[in-house]
């Protein structure tokens, strides 16, 4: 008598082990592939770019790299929570594929020490690892492999996180990185014109961000995560009132290829471009301000 | 003795569903790279563990001035022959009526937001392609979504047990600058 219950949860267990329990799936006889409505119960997965690529594109755009606009290294040291740290690990990640991108081989090592110093303290030992760093050390002339290495480093540690479910981590270095990035990226605009190609991509982040608020939701409940990601949804708020404007494609491809769906074109003016990038200073001084420092009380 | 055989059960079912998971892991790296040296491996590329009948979107950013490659790999014994795939734009933007005016929320200043998403590309329309080329024109948010049907005679099946239904699948992004072609 006394087995019954334990065979009942020993089939409940391998059976709840062996599929995702909180999906219809097409069940009867006819299955229907990608119906209409198939994307409304679909498992979702979200992948971030790497800021490699953006940098790769707004290289050709902007000026110089410029080491004073990257978050001091030395205030590695001073972050003590794991949330801080992984904002921070974020935060220093994206400058070093900046200092790497932009050829700053002087910050280049400093910034690859600081990401994995941090990346120890967070459990991603190895992802940061001496053999790279030697390879780095060697390739400082190379200012072509320090972006490639970098990068590596960089999907390494995203990888790891992924695989070793470390979710509300990564969200908050996805957080940290997509903060450091716009801040860069903003930073090399020094007038604001809506025809501005740097400008355009300043727009065009809206889509990204709206990946990563997305990517969030699922770890919301983290109080760290949660509190990111309303900040985040006031910067998305300021994105929702620039006009988009969908329109036919109608010119060919350079390369020939196809192009699939519209031109999508965000319209951002110099008033939407001066709220957004004092918002996102507000934040980015937030995130990277030790915890040994004490903020004024706001009145 | 009873709990004993719980408790090894339990640790034979937790390790056989994370040994699924990582099996998958690193299976988008199975998929054949482009013929044109110039595509890059993009770190948006992925794989997971899929099951037969559930739709699984992978949400991805594309860049203006970037042509990509997308393909698609999968354990055909469990996933079946060939799958459906789409890829779904998803634009966020303020609400658009008939006449051209944003909609405000009411009371507020604020526009009324929709979220559009459109199936841009579907390969039951290509012979069931398991790869695209494409020029991206613009910045976007897509959605690679994946369907598979299962085998079409689960060899399982026939001996009276359930078949197997979740397989690994893998989707490799590869990107490069828009190539100009011509004089």
């Amino acid at each position: 008598m006394q087995r019954r219950p334990i065979v009942i949860a020993l089939a409940a267990l391998l059976a709840a082990c062996s599929a995702p329990d909180n999906k219809e799936a097409g069940s009867g006889d006819t299955l229907v592939i990608g119906g209409e409505d198939a994307s409304d119960y679909a498992e979702n997965y979200y992948q971030m770019p790497t800021p490699n690529e953006l940098f790769q594109i707004v290289r050709t755009m902007s000026n110089d790299g410029q080491k004073q606009m990257m978050s001091p290294a030395k205030n590695v040291e001073r972050y003590a929570t794991s949330a801080k740290k992984a904002l921070n690990f974020g935060v220093y990640a994206t400058d070093l594929v900046y200092a790497s991108n932009y050829k700053i081989t002087s910050e280049v090592v400093r910034y690859y020490i600081t990401c994995k110093k941090l990346g120890d303290e967070l459990g991603l030992a190895g992802s940061f690892s001496d053999k790279d760093f030697m390879r780095l050390e060697r390739n400082l002339t190379h200012g072509d492999s320090l972006d490639v290495i970098s990068n590596e480093a960089y999907e390494r540690a995203y990888r790891r996180m992924q695989d070793e479910r470390m979710g509300p981590t990564l969200a908050l270095v996805l957080a940290g990185g997509w903060i450091e990035s716009m801040h860069l990226v903003t930073r090399q605009v020094l007038h604001v014109d809506a025809e501005d190609p740097l400008v355009m991509r300043v727009a065009e982040q809206k889509v990204s961000l709206d990946l990563l608020v997305d990517l969030m939701e699922q770890y919301k409940d983290d109080p760290q995560v949660g509190n990111m990601r309303q900040e985040l949804l006031k910067l998305r708020d300021i994105y929702d009132t620039f006009p988009v404007i969908r329109t036919e494609q109608a010119k060919a491809s350079a390369s020939g290829r196809q192009v699939l769906g519209e031109d999508v074109v965000v319209v951002i003016t110099a008033q939407g471009f001066k709220e957004l990038a004092a918002a996102v200073e507000a934040l980015r001084d937030d995130i990277i301000t030790p915890e040994d420092i004490i903020k004024p009380a706001q009145s | 003795m009873l709990t004993r055989s719980l408790i090894i059960a339990i640790v034979c079912a937790t390790i056989g569903s994370a040994q699924a998971q990582t099996e998958c892991v690193d299976f988008w790296k199975s998929a054949p790279r482009a013929a044109d040296a110039r595509f890059a491996v993009n770190g948006q590329s992925r794989a997971a563990s899929v099951q037969v009948g559930v739709p699984t979107e992978l949400n991805i950013i594309i860049y203006k001035g970037q042509d990509y490659r997308v393909s698609v790999v999968y354990d055909e014994k469990i996933l079946g022959k060939e799958v459906a795939i789409r890829i779904i734009e998803k634009v966020r933007g303020p609400k658009k009526p008939a006449n051209g005016k944003e909609v405000s929320v009411k009371g507020q200043g604020k526009p009324e937001i929709e979220d559009v998403e459109k199936v841009i590309w579907d390969n039951q329309e290509h012979e069931m392609a398991n790869e695209v080329e494409f020029t991206a024109t613009s910045t976007k948010r897509i959605a690679i979504e994946v369907m598979a049907p299962g085998p079409e005679n689960p060899k399982d099946g026939k001996r009276g047990r359930v078949p197997q239904d979740i397989g690994c699948l893998g989707i490799l992004i590869e990107h490069m600058p828009t190539p100009a072609i011509g004089f």
